[in-house]
């Protein structure tokens, strides 16, 4: 596992990807000077703002959609899983080590750009709790949704974009029934409550926020090592 | 011990299909120890076999078994099982010696940095070289691969057009490494579209074609069954009519058209009729300009089998 683990890291993590996502990151920091130098706006509404409306509803969902799609799924579209899936390594091994990685790779791209901005923003440590359990709660769930996503179909991104678009971004947020399997509702709805903000719409209770992510982790898991095994290797 | 005892590779009754189109068509076939080719046109069916072999790919219908389990079911298999897949594509980022390295850690070989090394050196590379596998040029890429597939000390050995993109040279070194592992007792099958490649393994053959198992056997039964096979030839003379009926009455050929500046025959035996042409044209007073063999190509060969199978 420690193995796939690397060997994702280091063919997930491009010099584009990591400068695309650098600079979609430094946006939230530039926002966040942005309203702190604004004499006449209410700084800490501007931040929850920019945490929730970018942090959360983008640069999380973005960068794991382009890791965690890149991390099996790279391999496949290039052909070379099969110089790892040919290996007697037990598929869930496989798919946790390209789980961890993916996580480990994507965790900081949003997690650093988001506490910096909280810091420059200067809003206290409620607001600080509560961005890094949205981001971990966001980047965790997206990260297991589309690590089996890039595995299984081609043009991952592209899916992946109009998933997070269309579903989360359009649908999720005005219909109750939609909301509940939209990983954004659960991590907006934990920043909100934790930096006590006004809940979002469709907002979910804490202990829902918790758990329903976990599960989301883990059936996606459970599927990508579905996948895995019967992966149609070229 | 039986043959079928000693089979590593079973295949019973194997169909393959990819939206309907049908790539291996109920092949039956066991492969024991030692160097088999696997030898067809491209198209036949090689690398689907192999797919199947591996367990890349699930059959529509039938069984494939290494060593008695399911490839497919049970990735405790791949410990017997080195795969140089016919794509050249390797993960470029990482260098030789990461690749191979690898490699040798999800098999779990103990020492896996030594042993890296040690089949990186087999196959003529330099474990040191820095440099990505995206600055390997085909041949070397294709070294890596031969490598790593190795690196494991598999039973089963899986050899998908290993040497396209190899010089004369490293040809006949992979010839050698490849029999060399035969000897050695462990199974070793290789694809190739090449006659005179398979020919230098030296090997049992199985051909395919249209996926279907066309013939298999010792190489040189395969070979005699070639060159029975109808030939179809172009004889180039200033005497077309004279040399047609010439041949004709000496039994030479079985057929003959004659056009203004040759003569277009088919023989059952090619090598009696390469031998008696040239008297017959000097016996007609023609002169003999040319003699071309017009179905020689593996893929003609190919058609004869499977016209002849069917």
């Amino acid at each position: 596992m420690n193995t796939i683990f690397r060997l994702v890291v280091r063919t997930q993590l491009t010099r584009g990807r990591a400068v695309a996502l650098g600079a979609l990151g430094t946006l939230a920091v530039i926002l966040a000077i942005a309203a702190r130098a604004g004499a006449d706006a209410d700084v800490n509404r501007s931040m929850h703002d920019i945490i929730d409306g970018l942090g959360l509803a983008v640069l999380a969902p973005v960068t794991s959609l382009v890791l965690a799609s890149a991390a099996l799924g790279d391999l496949a579209e290039d052909r070379t899983l099969v110089y790892v899936w040919l290996r007697p390594l037990a598929r869930w091994k496989m798919a946790l080590g390209a789980l961890a990685a993916s996580l480990a790779v994507s965790l900081p791209f949003v997690l650093v750009p988001l506490i910096a901005a909280v810091l420059i923003g200067g809003t206290g440590g409620d607001l600080l709790v509560a961005t890094i359990a949205g981001a971990v709660v966001a980047v965790t769930g997206y990260t297991a949704l589309f690590l089996g996503l890039g595995l299984r179909v081609k043009r991952a991104l592209v899916w992946g974009l109009g998933y997070v678009v269309i579903w989360e971004g359009a649908v999720a947020r005005t219909a109750r029934g939609a909301a509940r399997i939209s990983v954004q509702v659960y991590a907006r709805s934990l920043l909100a409550a934790i930096a006590d903000y006004a809940p979002p719409r469709q907002a979910a209770s804490v202990g829902a926020s918790i758990i329903v992510p976990i599960v989301v982790v883990i059936v996606a898991y459970v599927v990508t090592v579905r996948w895995l095994q019967r992966a149609e290797v070229a | 011990m039986t043959a079928q005892a000693a089979a590593t590779v079973e295949f019973a009754g194997v169909s393959k299909w990819f939206s309907g189109v049908v790539a291996v068509s109920e092949v039956t076939v066991s492969i024991g120890p030692g160097v088999t080719a696997l030898l067809g046109p491209n198209g036949a069916g090689k690398s689907t076999m192999l797919r199947l072999l591996c367990g890349l790919t699930s059959p529509s219908r039938g069984s494939v078994r290494i060593k008695g389990r399911d490839p497919r079911g049970d990735p405790d298999v791949f410990r017997d099982i080195g795969l140089v897949p016919q794509q050249e594509a390797v993960i470029e980022r990482l260098t030789g010696r990461q690749f191979v390295t690898m490699a040798a850690e999800l098999s779990e070989v103990p020492d896996a940095v030594s042993a890296a090394a040690r089949n990186i050196q087999l196959v003529d590379l330099e474990p040191g070289d820095p440099r990505p596998l995206k600055a390997y040029s085909k041949g070397m890429r294709q070294r890596i691969k031969v490598a790593a597939a190795l690196v494991h000390e598999p039973e089963l050995i899986v050899l998908d057009e290993p040497l396209e993109g190899l010089d004369p040279r490293q040809r006949l070194r992979m010839i050698e490494l490849f029999g060399r592992l035969g000897d050695e007792g462990r199974t070793v099958v290789v694809s190739s579209h090449v006659l005179d490649e398979v020919e230098r393994f030296g090997s049992r053959v199985i051909v395919l074609g249209q996926g279907r198992l066309l013939a298999e056997g010792d190489f040189r039964e395969i070979r005699d069954l070639m060159d029975d096979r109808p030939h179809r030839l172009r004889v180039g003379t200033d005497q077309p009519r004279h040399v047609a009926a010439g041949l004709l009455a000496a039994g030479a050929v079985v057929g003959a058209r004659v056009d203004a500046t040759s003569v277009l025959v088919d023989t059952d035996d090619v090598r009696a009729f390469r031998h008696s042409v040239a008297a017959i044209a000097k016996d007609a007073n023609a002169r003999l300009l040319e003699v071309v063999p017009l179905d020689d190509d593996l893929d003609s060969v190919f058609r004869y089998l499977l016209a002849r199978r069917t």
